[in-house]
């Protein structure tokens, strides 16, 4: 599904290579949690992947059920079944909801091939999903995030997510700024999106996310690089131990 | 005929300026001197022209206009109007339900005008002029300012005749008078009056349409004059939408009576100059007014919003918010003064203007300029002028909307702010389809 080959990543204004290197295979319908202390590239390594400007590849490839997913624009990317959960949800004020939703599954679907749904299986659509993360319908009316709560904001993510049926669905911190409950219909509204045929990329600082979402695989990120791999024990021993010890245990260079 | 010192002689052989031209021309349709049988609105006339004289037309050194070299655009238009072409409406107003005149040039051309409810008259100055004059000399040239804009000096010395709109006091009229405005004068300068007065208690609201007309300059300099008296409310739309050749001076000047409720939307769509002069003065306690403007100014568009609220009164509440996008190579002027009077006590007085800047050559001036001279005040401004959204752009685009998609949903909704309060819900409809047109192109 995505295989990251040997990627260098810079920050394009700065040139200071945030990504040195780094390689990540994930298979279809897998979930790998991606951990790492602050400043280890792990909101790059989600910009990079959702095509966001200001990141220069400066070597390495990234590909993406079988395209080279550097080669494609930020909405290409969407279109093709990616999509990112943001740690910072955008408010759009003066877009609405549902006009902004309408726009994306149209756009998706029409590249997929698909019918176009009629207003009323549209609305269907948004009441399904919406109910998966415990969202208002009547937000369909409001602007895109504005004024929206933290927590609000997150379940919208997932909301989003599960409206335009991703192949591969990358969250970003999504458990940042979520209270113990917010985080469980976050969660749960994650687990009935799993699927044989759509894999996740969960990148998160705690272990507490992966309590509830399980993931088939933990990485750890140090210094841009993807340092060790294992599985979910992986993560409670990063809460109990912190991430130092892995520096000490993986020799890397201070 | 003598000419009087006062008036700009020529000397034979030398260039006439324009100003020169312009009182030459008003000495040869009504005199520059006081004749026999002489009535207040040629007297007014004299007086505006004279106005006109000593200020001149603005240069580039005229602070009021330093963005703005009106004169750039008027030299192909200073003849009066000779040609003449024959142009038609685009009626897109037609289905909004209320009273609808059509004018040329200012000139109201409906003679099987609709029926009106009783305490609405519309019709022209000089009929008005001739049922009663001494109603008109009440009104006509009062809340003009001759002095702040020689614009509003021409144009309140040369009009003909013009639109007249009283509402009767304590009537509410019941559904919007529309007004389409047509020009056919190509090549020349046209300058309609328009004078409005809401009397105590009484409501209306007044939707004005400038539609797209054939190809063709047309350079129309207009003054509007509004009285809204005591308790009164009055509802204004005006939607310019003329081809890029044209180019209009808007000259409103707004007089306010005591708890009175005055509201624009001055939405400018097209011209290829536009100069908003919008007048307000809420001359009593307890007046409310609502300036809302929005502009799209494309390809070599020039456009231009100067406001002036004065508070002379205290206890008055003012709220503005203007918006632009300017794109290509056009530009795009902001300059909102509120004027708070030392007798303005308890003044609550706001401004907005937001501008987004589409391309590298497009230019934006911004200036918001707040004169307190009362100390128990509120007021705010705040001016941002900027590019698009980036992130917002990506957020966008994260979710499969393809690039030119998403920036036309961006900028729909920074002009849907200003749309939003429009309360006519077909203008609303209108305008909301005609900024989608126009932003996507």
């Amino acid at each position: 599904m995505l295989e990251i080959k040997n990627l260098h990543v810079s920050i394009e204004e700065e040139q200071k290579e945030i990504l040195r290197g780094l390689d990540l295979k994930v298979g279809p319908g897998e979930v790998h949690a991606i951990m790492g202390p602050n400043g280890s590239g792990k909101s790059t390594l989600a910009s990079v992947l959702a095509g966001r400007d200001g990141y220069e590849v400066t070597e390495g490839s990234i590909s993406f059920d079988g395209d080279d997913l550097l080669e494609l624009e930020a909405d290409e990317r969407a279109r093709e079944g990616l999509f990112l959960a943001f740690q910072y949800p955008v408010e759009l004020p003066g877009v609405s909801m549902s006009n902004f939703l309408k726009q994306a599954v149209s756009s998706v679907r029409e590249h997929r091939g698909l019918d176009a749904l009629s207003a009323g299986d549209f609305l269907k659509l948004m009441k399904e999903k919406a109910s998966l993360v415990h969202l208002d319908p009547a937000l369909k009316a409001r602007a895109v995030n504005e004024g929206f709560s933290g927590g609000e904001k997150k379940r919208n993510e997932i909301f989003q997510l599960a409206m335009l049926d991703p192949k591969l669905a990358i969250l970003d911190e999504t458990d940042s700024g979520l209270d113990i409950d917010a985080l469980r219909i976050v969660a749960d509204g994650v687990n009935t999106l799993r699927s044989s045929d759509r894999s996740f990329v969960v990148i998160t600082h705690y272990q507490r996310l992966l309590d509830y979402i399980v993931p088939d695989v933990v990485h750890v990120l140090v210094d841009g690089k993807i340092v060790l791999s294992g599985d979910k024990s992986l993560a409670l021993k990063l809460e109990e131990h912190g991430y130092d010890w892995i520096r000490d245990e993986s020799a890397l260079p201070a | 005929m003598t000419m009087t010192k006062d008036s700009v002689q020529s000397v034979p052989g030398e260039q006439k300026t324009d100003e020169a031209l312009m009182v030459q021309e008003f000495d040869a349709r009504y005199g520059l001197m006081p004749s026999g049988e002489e009535d207040f609105w040629t007297a007014s006339r004299r007086t505006a022209i004279k106005a006109f004289a000593e200020a001149g037309f603005p240069s580039r050194r005229t602070e009021a206009y330093k963005y703005t070299p009106v004169t750039k655009w008027l030299k192909n238009n200073l003849a009066s109007s000779t040609e003449k072409s024959a142009t038609s409406l685009a009626d897109t107003f037609n289905d909004i339900d209320g009273y609808h005149y059509r004018t040329t040039d200012g000139q109201l051309l409906d003679r099987d005008a609709p029926k009106l409810p009783e305490g609405l008259s519309i019709g022209t100055l000089q009929e008005m002029r001739s049922s009663d004059s001494s109603f008109l000399e009440t009104y006509l040239s009062r809340a003009v300012v001759l002095e702040r804009d020689p614009f509003a000096a021409l144009a309140s010395a040369f009009a003909d005749d013009g639109i007249f709109i009283r509402v009767e006091k304590g009537i509410h009229v019941d559904q919007p008078v529309v007004i389409h405005h047509n020009t056919l004068t190509v090549g020349g300068l046209a300058q309609p009056r328009m004078l409005i007065i809401v009397e105590e208690d009484a409501s209306l609201n007044v939707v004005e349409h400038f539609p797209e007309v054939p190809a063709g300059s047309s350079f129309e300099n207009r003054v509007a004059e509004v009285f809204i008296g005591e308790k009164a409310k009055m509802d204004h739309v005006l939607i310019f939408e003329r081809n890029e050749h044209s180019s209009f001076v808007n000259g409103l000047f707004v007089h306010q009576g005591a708890e009175s409720n005055f509201k624009t939307d001055t939405i400018t769509l097209g011209g290829g100059l536009v100069r908003n002069n919008l007048n307000f003065l809420p001359d009593a306690e307890e007046c409310e007014t609502h300036l809302n403007g929005l502009y799209v100014a494309r390809g070599s568009a020039h456009i231009d919003n100067h406001t002036l609220v004065d508070h002379a009164k205290p206890n008055c509440f003012s709220n503005e918010l203007f918006k632009g996008i300017v794109t290509d190579s056009a530009t795009g002027v902001f300059n909102g003064k509120v004027l708070v009077r030392q007798d303005a006590q308890k003044t609550n007085a706001y401004q907005s203007s937001k501008s987004i800047v589409l391309d590298r050559s497009a230019q934006i001036y911004a200036k918001p300029e707040l004169e307190i001279y009362a100390d128990d005040v509120k007021c705010s401004h705040g001016a941002t002028t900027g590019e698009l959204d980036e992130e917002a752009l990506f957020y966008l685009r994260s979710r499969g909307i393809p690039e030119k998609a998403a920036r036309l949903m961006l900028l729909e909704a920074f002009a849907r702010d200003v749309v939003d309060l429009v309360d006519n819900e077909a203008v609303k409809q209108y305008l909301y389809e005609r900024l989608h047109h126009l932003l996507s192109s």
